[in-house]
C-alpha cells in the first residue's frame, strides 16, 4: 500500500467522481494553518528558518524521488504552522528536517535507513532522538500523513483539456509538475489550496506550451464547480511571476544541486550547448548574468546566516 | 497515558487489548486500543504509520468510529507503545441482535431500525470505498451501536491491510468466516469493493433473521452453506469461477428462493439483498448505489 502523491486515495476502480469529491473535501486538512503565511511574512527570521529547513531536507533527500522531498516539506510547513517556530539552532533544524524526510520515506515505502540521510559534515542523531521528533511531528499533524497535494489533482484537471495526443498530455503534465515543485518554495503560494495550485500550474504550463489552446483550457478549468474562481485568478497571477522571473529564488541556489526542477539550469545548459555549436557569444552573456545573480543570492544568503547566528546568540 | 483512567477491559481485538477508559480532564468516555506494534530500530514503524494515517482520514465520517487521537507511550519496560483513542459506543451489533434473541422476551428487530442500520452501514462503506479503502472484515462484532440514539458505526477499520485478512485472531479464537465473500473463500487474490458488499448483505439478512445466514465452520463448509442457498455457481453466472485457485468440484445445487431465508423482509428488501449477494463480484450493487435503492424509499433520509 504505497502512498502515491498523484493518487493518494488508493484506487479501487470506484467511480473517479466519488474519489475526486473526497479529495476536494479533505484537501484543506493537509495545508499549513491559516496564520502561517502571515507569521512568515511578519517575522523575518521565520522565513529563514523555513528556508534553512527546506535546504536541509533537500540535502537529505536529494538521492531519492523528488516527491519524497515534496512530501517532507509539506510535513515541515504543517508542523511549523502548528507548533510555531522552533529555536533556530542548526541542530534543531537538522533534526526536524531529517525526521520529516524519514516520515516521508516511510509513507512512500522508500527503502532507506536513517544512516543514509546522515551524511558527511552534518549532525548525527541516534534513532531514539529521531523517533521522539517523529512522534512530535505526528502529534502536531494529527497523524494525517497521507497528504493531499497538488499532484493529486493533476490528472483530474488535465482531463478537462480533452487532449488526444498522449505525448502532449505528457509534456503538459511534466511541465506542470515542475512548476508545482518550484511553487513549494514560494511562501506567497502557501495560502492556496492544493487543487488551486494544481489548476494554476497546469494553466501556466498550457500558457507556455500550447498558447493557442490556452484560452479554451482556461475557460474549462474556470468552469469547474470545485474551483473558487477568485482564488484561482490570484494564484495563477502569483504563479506567473514565479514562472517568469522566479529564477532568482534564493532557495534554488543555496539548496544542493539535487533540486530536480531547476528550470534555470536546464534552460542554461541547453543554451550553452547551442552556444558552443553555433560559436556565438550568447553563452558568455548568459554566464555573466547567471554569475551576477548567483553572487546577489549568495550575498543575500550570507545576510540570512548572519541573522540566524545573531538570533542564536540572543 | 496518564490522561486516561482505565475503567475495564472491553475486549481483545484482533490486534490487541481494548479498554473502556475515561479522560480525567473532560470526563469523556473513550475506547483505548493498545496496539501490539512496537517501535523498531528506525523510529515509528512504517506499517503503523500508513495504517493509522489511513484510519485518520476515514474517521471523518459519522458512520465510522471516530479516532480521537493517537498517543505514544512507554510500557513498564520502557518500550514505546501506540494507543489509539476512539470514541466509545456502548454495544455492538452482535450483542444487540443477541439481546433480541436470547432473552426472556425474544422479538424481531423493528423493521424501521433494520432499514436505518443498513442505511448507515452502506453510508459508512460508501465512504471507505470512495477513499479507496476496503474493510475486508465487516461483521456484526465490528459494527458499534448506540442503542439510545439508533446510531451504527463501522469499527476496526484500516488496520487490516498490513496484516492481510486475519486467519487467527490474537487470542487464537478462529476468525469468523460467515461474512466472507465467495471469491475470497475460493482463493481469488484480485478482489475489490464487492467483498465488503457481500458482508453487508450477510449482515442485512442476519438483522432480519436474528441468526447468521451462512454459519460455516470451515472454508469448505462456508462455501457449501452459500451454494446450498444460492445454487452452485456456474461459469455462465460467474465467468472464471472454475479457474479460481481453490475451486473444486462441488455438488450441484439449484438456487433456492432467497425470500424464504428472510421471511419477514418485504420484496424491496429481498431485491436489495439479492443484489448484494450476486456471485459475480462486479455485478454486486455498490454501496453508493444501494443508498438509492427503493428499499430505503420509506426511510427519512434527512436525519442522516
Amino acid at each position: 500500500m504505497e502512498f502515491d502523491l498523484e493518487n493518494p486515495l488508493t484506487n479501487l476502480h470506484e467511480s473517479r467522481s466519488d474519489t475526486i469529491t473526497s479529495l476536494f473535501h479533505i484537501e484543506s486538512d493537509h495545508m499549513p494553518l491559516e496564520n502561517y503565511l502571515q507569521s512568515l511574512q511578519t517575522k523575518g527570521f521565520d522565513i529563514s528558518v523555513r528556508r534553512e529547513a527546506i535546504s536541509e531536507i533537500s540535502k537529505f533527500s536529494c538521492t531519492f524521488d523528488p516527491f519524497l522531498s515534496y512530501l517532507a516539506v509539506n510535513y515541515l510547513d504543517r508542523f511549523l504552522s502548528s507548533q510555531g517556530m522552533l529555536q533556530p539552532k542548526p541542530w534543531v533544524l537538522g533534526l526536524l528536517a531529517i525526521s520529516c524526510v524519514s516520515l516521508a520515506a516511510k509513507m512512500k515505502e522508500t527503502e532507506c535507513s536513517l544512516v543514509d540521510f546522515q551524511g558527511d559534515g552534518g549532525f548525527i542523531f541516534d534513532s531514539q532522538t529521531i523517533e521522539r521528533m517523529e512522534a512530535l511531528i505526528l502529534g502536531a499533524l494529527k497523524w494525517r500523513m497521507r497528504s493531499i497535494t497538488p499532484f493529486s489533482f493533476i490528472s483530474y484537471f488535465i482531463s478537462f483539456f480533452k487532449l488526444r495526443d498522449p505525448p502532449l498530455r505528457h509534456s503538459l503534465k511534466a511541465r506542470a509538475t515542475e512548476i508545482i515543485f518550484k511553487a513549494q518554495n514560494e511562501i506567497k503560494l502557501l495560502e492556496f489550496r492544493p487543487s488551486i495550485i494544481a489548476a494554476s500550474a497546469l494553466l501556466s504550463a498550457a500558457h507556455e506550451l500550447l498558447p493557442l489552446q490556452y484560452p479554451c483550457f482556461r475557460k474549462a478549468i474556470f468552469c469547474c464547480s470545485y474551483v473558487n474562481k477568485e482564488n484561482l485568478s490570484q494564484c495563477y497571477n502569483a504563479m506567473q511571476e514565479i514562472v517568469i522571473d522566479g529564477y532568482e529564488s534564493v532557495f534554488d541556489m543555496v539548496s544542493s544541486s539535487g533540486t530536480p526542477v531547476n528550470v534555470l539550469d536546464q534552460h542554461f545548459s541547453s543554451s550553452e550547448l547551442s552556444g558552443k555549436t553555433n560559436g556565438n557569444i550568447t553563452t558568455n552573456t548568459i554566464k555573466a548574468e547567471r554569475d551576477m545573480k548567483r553572487r546577489k543570492i549568495i550575498d543575500h544568503y550570507d545576510n540570512l546566516t548572519v541573522q540566524i547566528s545573531r538570533i542564536q546568540q540572543c | 497515558m496518564e490522561k486516561y483512567e482505565k475503567l475495564e477491559k472491553v475486549g481483545e481485538g484482533t490486534y490487541g487489548k481494548v479498554y473502556k477508559a475515561k479522560d480525567k480532564d473532560s470526563g469523556e468516555v473513550v475506547a483505548l486500543k493498545k496496539t501490539r506494534l512496537e517501535m523498531d530500530e528506525e523510529g515509528v514503524p512504517p506499517t503503523a504509520l500508513r495504517e493509522v494515517s489511513l484510519l485518520q482520514m476515514l474517521s471523518q465520517s459519522l458512520y465510522v468510529v471516530r479516532l480521537l487521537c493517537v498517543e505514544h507511550s512507554l510500557n513498564k519496560h520502557g518500550k514505546p507503545l501506540l494507543y489509539l483513542v476512539f470514541e466509545y459506543l456502548d454495544t455492538d451489533l452482535k450483542k444487540f441482535i443477541d439481546s433480541h434473541r436470547k432473552c426472556p422476551n425474544p422479538r424481531p428487530l423493528p423493521s424501521p431500525l433494520v432499514q436505518s442500520f443498513l442505511y448507515q452501514l452502506c453510508k459508512g462503506v460508501a465512504h471507505c470505498h470512495s477513499h479507496g479503502v476496503l474493510h475486508r472484515d465487516l461483521k456484526p462484532q465490528n459494527l458499534l451501536v448506540d442503542k439510545d440514539r439508533g446510531i451504527l458505526k463501522i469499527a476496526d477499520l484500516g488496520l487490516g491491510r498490513a496484516f492481510t485478512v486475519p486467519l487467527k485472531s490474537y487470542t487464537h479464537e478462529i476468525v469468523t468466516l460467515w461474512y466472507r465473500a465467495p471469491e475470497v473463500l475460493l482463493g481469488s487474490t484480485h478482489y475489490s469493493t464487492g467483498v465488503d458488499i457481500w458482508s453487508v448483505g450477510c449482515i442485512f439478512a442476519e438483522m432480519v433473521r436474528r441468526q447468521a445466514l451462512f454459519p460455516g465452520d470451515s472454508e469448505f463448509q462456508q462455501l457449501l452453506h452459500i451454494f446450498r442457498l444460492l445454487g452452485t455457481p456456474t461459469e455462465k453466472q460467474w465467468p472464471g469461477v472454475t479457474s479460481l485457485r481453490d475451486w473444486h468440484v462441488y455438488p450441484q445445487w439449484e438456487p433456492q428462493n432467497l425470500a424464504r431465508a428472510v421471511p419477514s423482509l418485504g420484496p424491496d428488501g429481498v431485491d436489495l439483498l439479492s443484489k448484494m449477494l450476486k456471485y459475480e463480484p462486479a455485478e454486486r450493487i455498490s454501496a453508493k448505489a444501494a443508498l438509492d435503492h427503493p428499499y430505503f424509499d420509506s426511510l427519512d433520509k434527512s436525519q442522516f
